[in-house]
């Protein structure tokens, strides 16, 4: 019954966007290790990941969203920017990175006012 | 289970590795007029060579293979020549007058030593988002 107050297809949407939001950190750190290892292609979120998400939120249905794994894949669309073949780019990951920090923001703040608006219907007190 | 700073192992590989470099950097340019080092020669240019490993751990993107750790598979001497300068005075001097320098071009050795601590910033900066990241994930649902 209390599974019942957290199946909400909003809150489940924005926990998986948090989800993502935490793997595409995962590669942004990656590259930026990888800043200097010849042939390393540069990894990103999987881009199929954005169109599930909308198809599962366009359906509505909390189990499709519930099911949803973010995961890792190389990015095919970098090209190499120098002569050991190697994508990454350090300006564009930085961005990317300070991005991806401030829709982490978004994001705690989003799953943190639905909590905030349940404890308020649950007591009857605002903050 | 996606983890919070669940990418920092292999930033901190890196940060480990280009502060090796940035060490082999200064040996270098430390070195740079050495005529006679410790086996009598002048003293030869460190490369540090980088290799990557996979990650023990498989994190939340699951293909370890896309993820390589950065580390340092071996410090090696560059093999170029010594440069041959004309000083007659100096006491390491052969019969030409000619005394064998080490093949260091300082230049050389400051580009890469801005490179390498660009690179180092760089890492460091990715730990200092992280960190606040996870202390926003960790105050989900405090005010």
């Amino acid at each position: 019954m209390i599974e019942g107050l957290f199946n909400q297809p909003s809150y489940l949407a924005a926990k998986k966007t948090l989800d993502a939001v935490a793997v595409r950190q995962e590669a942004i750190a990656n590259n930026i290790a990888n800043l200097e290892t010849p042939g390393y292609k540069r990894v990103d979120l999987s881009p199929t990941f954005r169109h599930e998400l909308d198809r599962a939120c366009s359906s509505g249905d909390a189990q499709q969203i519930a099911a949803l794994k973010p995961t890792l894949a190389q990015d095919t669309t970098a090209v190499a920017n120098s002569r050991d073949g190697n994508s990454v780019n350090l300006e564009s990951e930085m961005m990317q990175l300070n991005q991806n920090t401030m829709a982490h923001t978004l994001e705690t703040q989003m799953v943190s006012s639905m909590l905030m608006r349940l404890k308020m219907a649950i007591t009857g007190k605002s903050a | 289970m996606i983890q919070p700073l669940s990418g920092i192992q292999n930033t901190v590989a890196a940060l480990d590795a280009e502060r090796t470099r940035l060490d082999v950097i200064s040996e270098n340019i430390a070195n740079a007029n050495t005529t006679h080092g410790l086996d009598g020669k002048p003293y030869q240019r460190k490369v540090v060579v980088f290799e990557s490993a996979l990650q023990q751990a498989i994190g939340a993107g699951g293909n370890a293979s896309l993820t390589p750790q950065l580390r340092v598979a071996r410090i090696d001497k560059d093999n170029r020549p010594p440069v041959q300068i004309y000083a007659p005075g100096n006491p390491e001097a052969d019969e030409r007058g000619m005394v064998s320098t080490p093949n260091i071009n300082v230049h050389e050795e400051m580009a890469d030593l801005i490179n390498a601590s660009r690179a180092f910033e760089a890492n460091l900066a990715v730990v200092k988002n992280e960190k606040s990241m996870a202390m926003q994930t960790l105050s989900i649902g405090k005010h």
